[in-house]
């Protein structure tokens, strides 16, 4: 018996693994690895993004400030606001998604193992489109909201904001490739018996969030689009002389950019949902109505863009919708803020390091919702936009119920990625300084804010009586930097140093800890069955087949099972490992700089290029090895 | 108590059941997002006609070619699902005629349009205002949308083999023509609202 298991894991590993060699790391489409790098990379852009926050913290400690000049200022901070929430925020999420949800689903793979290759690709060649601007000296400069008419030719002539507007364009593309792949993976290839009331809370929010990028990233392209045609190729969108509107851009831009605010919150949310109730030791307190609550927050989200244009004029009628619209949505984030706070309640809580986080997230999110409801009311909101209580109540939403909840999920999760433990005391410490240097940071912003300080100015004058706030805050970003280099260090120093993790480190419920740490290639040798919603903590044994009917060694295949019970209908064919992913992702890099160039000849034979990869990568493989 | 647990874990795989499925889940989803796009092309059409003084258009499009346009689009969409239904129904050579016939009148379309932009740029241009701005936008994007759809068509010829001989995921065909069914659509979608609605006005 067990020689015959030896014999599967033997046959499974020489399906799954890819080659050693540089071709094999190009060419591979397991998406525990792509997870990894999404994860390695959306993190150096957290890094990256720090270290721009750190600048703009310095040339505003204190009034009259000249540390950095007027251009450079608004360079550095339209880069901060860019890198954070597009190209940290959202793909540190799909880090985790990608790695962590066929591991959930025991599934071998996404449902579109060579897409998912595809996604990485783009996302990383994207980046570094947007980070070769400062290189030549023209990164982007009018804030991440890139209002026209300051980013039409008359008011931005050099290169800067077509960087921006074609570098979102590039990750547009990667995203709904991304999002396409999330659906069909968390409908089509869960285990069989998880039925659509049996999923982890995680699949919740990313099929909500995946389903509404389907639909809130066109309005982004378009509106890119026409940006780009406006500065580059003379027409007039955004030309009120000649027709065109200002107002349309902040339309298709917000309608696009409330539901991403989602985006990038949900799958947080979501990973707390997992963790929290396992620090806890009991099943998370109302999963149907965390479910139900999670599903539609991404809904109502699409109702609530013009909360974001209260100041520029409108109807009496559609201030209140809108207003009412995002005072409800409010009330779906209430629902799951108290079922955690009702599972730490009913439950054992244990305080790891993990949890800490997680708890700080509450703290800090509750306070960044109190402080979004204020302003979702019309009057208040006329006073206080435009000024740093509007960046206050931003950072406290996205800073707290996205880079804490990560942090939980990074010490929650990385003994599975690495196998080792991390150093549970440096952590606690990581987070005591983080919380407090967060704190310092941003909530002096809530009084500035009041007292009238407008955002995104490059220095105040001494007579403000501002200084002494804004240099507390400065101090604050400095002790929330060495917060995240402690955990930094932690994580490295663990690679090494750390304890074993075992399979299940922390006695959790959800299928990814039944598999060895790291996981092997394949995922588990045995496609498992699910009965029940904490698969690990009920007294079924998922992974029983003493026949080997569910180890599949005949060829790369996964299980398909149906969208709502899981019902398995069907074996997928997976693809081998290849390098047209990559490929086109390099294409499409030298497309989009083309374009940036306004070289059109470049520019078509890179779509040709593009078509040619696309038509190898489609191509129907032989029917190999499989024999079904 | 645990073998009868055990037991239930003999769920039936669908062993030799080639999933077949994951290319038109993929497709649909694209189609979808495509469809949202010219939403918000079609609304940018209206915001501008909501600000715009005096008639909007101002001048309204010829709607002879357009039509015959429309015409053609939507008999080739016909002609393609007779297309699907024959590979269905095995006959491999009367499928491959009239997906080439598709083929052929979505390069029709392609001239007729060249031909009516060649005459429609004389009097309007994309740098005029913003209707000229918007309304060769919407154009031209579907014609990109359709040049793509062509070859997804062409492609589809040039696979070894359409019909039921080739295993999945290779559903290539029905993706393909999913696809073509959706362009078609958003031209007869433009007929309406650029041309037609304007027409009718005046």
């Amino acid at each position: 018996m067990s020689s015959d298991a030896a014999a599967i894991r033997h046959r499974l590993e020489a399906l799954w693994e890819r080659p050693h060699n540089s071709w094999g790391w190009i060419a591979t489409v397991d998406h525990k690895e792509i997870g990894i790098r999404y994860l390695v990379t959306a993190f150096a852009f957290l890094l990256i993004g720090g270290i721009e926050a750190l600048l703009i913290r310095i040339q505003l400690a204190r009034p009259d400030a000249a540390f950095l000049t007027p251009e450079h200022y608004d360079q550095i901070f339209t880069m901060h606001g860019v890198t954070m929430i597009f190209w940290y925020a959202s793909p540190i999420l799909s880090g985790f998604a990608n790695y962590l949800i066929p591991l959930f689903a025991g599934a071998r793979d996404m449902a579109y193992p060579r897409l998912n290759a595809f996604t990485y690709w783009t996302f990383l060649a994207s980046g570094l489109f947007l980070y070769a601007s400062p290189f030549v000296g023209q990164a982007p400069h009018a804030g991440w909201f890139a209002y026209v008419p300051y980013t039409l030719k008359q008011y931005s002539p050099g290169l800067n904001m077509d960087f921006f507007a074609l570098a979102l364009l590039f990750l547009t593309i990667s995203t709904t490739a991304g999002a396409i792949n999330f659906v069909t993976t968390i409908l089509r290839l869960r285990a069989p018996g998880m039925a659509i009331s049996r999923m982890p809370l995680f699949f919740y929010s990313t099929l909500t969030i995946s389903a509404s990028l389907i639909f809130s990233l066109p309005p982004l392209t378009a509106s890119l689009v026409f940006l780009e045609l406006d500065r580059q190729w003379g027409t007039h969108f955004f030309d009120t002389a000649r027709g065109g509107s200002a107002m349309l851009w902040q339309q298709l831009f917000w309608f696009f950019g409330h539901p991403w605010v989602y985006v990038i919150f949900l799958p947080a949310t979501g990973m707390v949902s997992m963790l929290l109730p396992v620090f806890s030791r009991r099943p998370i307190v109302g999963y149907t109505w965390v479910a139900f609550s999670t599903v539609l927050t991404g809904v109502v989200g699409f109702g609530v863009w013009v909360h974001h244009m209260f100041a520029t004029g409108m109807t009496q009628m559609a201030m209140s919708f809108f207003s009412a619209a995002s005072m409800t949505i409010s009330v779906f984030s209430a629902v799951q803020v108290l079922a955690w706070v009702a599972t730490i309640w009913q439950g054992r809580p244990v305080l790891t390091a993990s949890m800490h986080f997680a708890l700080g997230f509450l703290a800090v999110f509750v306070i960044g919702g109190l402080n979004g409801i204020v302003t979702a009311v019309i009057p208040f909101d006329w006073q206080l936009t435009d000024t740093y209580f509007v960046v206050s109540h931003l950072h406290y939403v996205l800073v707290g119920a996205n880079m804490l909840p990560v942090f939980a999920a990074f010490y929650y999760w990385l003994p599975k990625m690495t196998g080792r433990m991390l150093d549970e005391r440096l952590g606690k410490w990581s987070f005591w300084i983080i919380f407090i240097g967060f704190n310092l940071t941003f909530f002096p912003m809530h009084i500035l804010g009041l007292l009238g300080m407008p955002r995104r100015i490059y220095t105040y004058p001494a007579v403000t009586g501002w200084g002494t706030l804004n240099f507390a805050e400065t101090v604050g970003v400095f002790v929330l930097t060495a917060g995240i280099v402690v955990s930094l260090w932690n994580f490295f120093r663990s690679l090494k140093h750390g304890a074993p993790a075992g399979r299940n480190p922390w006695n959790a419920d959800t299928m990814e800890w039944e598999t060895e740490s790291p996981p092997a290639v394949y995922g588990s040798e045995t496609v498992p069955v699910v009965t029940t919603r904490h698969p690990l903590w009920d007294d079924f044994d998922e992974e029983y087949d003493p026949e080997h009917d569910r180890a599949f060694t005949e060829g790369r295949v996964t299980v398909v099972t149906s969208a709502l019970d899981a019902v398995p209908i069907a074996i997928a064919k997976m693809p081998d490992d290849t390098s047209t992913p990559f490929l086109m992702a390099v294409f499409m890099t030298v497309l989009f700089t083309a374009l940036l160039l306004k070289s059109m000849g470049v520019a078509l034979g890179a779509t040709i290029a593009c078509l040619i990869v696309a038509a190898v990568w489609l191509w129907p493989e032989e029917e190999r090895r499989v024999r079904i | 108590m645990t073998t009868t647990i055990a037991e239930r874990a003999r769920v039936a795989m669908p062993h030799g059941v080639i999933d077949d499925r994951r290319g038109t889940w993929g497709m649909v989803m694209f189609i979808l997002t495509e469809a949202t796009l010219f939403v918000f092309l079609f609304f940018t059409y209206y915001y501008i006609a909501y600000n715009w003084r005096g008639p909007y258009p101002p001048e309204p499009p010829k709607l002879t070619l357009a039509l015959i346009m429309l015409g053609l689009l939507l008999a080739s969409s016909v002609v393609l699902h007779a297309g699907e239904r024959a590979e269905k129904a095995g006959s491999t050579e009367l499928a491959r005629l009239l997906v080439g016939t598709t083929v052929l009148m979505g390069i029709g379309f392609v001239v007729l349009q060249t031909i009516e932009f060649r005459h429609h740029l004389k009097e309007l241009k994309p740098t005029t205002d913003a209707y000229g701005s918007i309304f060769y936008t919407i154009t031209s994007f579907h014609g990109a949308h359709l040049v793509l759809g062509l070859l997804m068509l062409t492609y589809v010829l040039a696979l070894p083999e359409i019909g039921p001989g080739r295993k999945p995921p290779h559903r290539a065909l029905h993706n393909a023509a999913l696809y073509w069914h959706f362009v078609d659509f958003v031209w007869l979608i433009i007929v309406g609202l650029l041309y037609v609605v304007p027409n009718i006005r005046r």
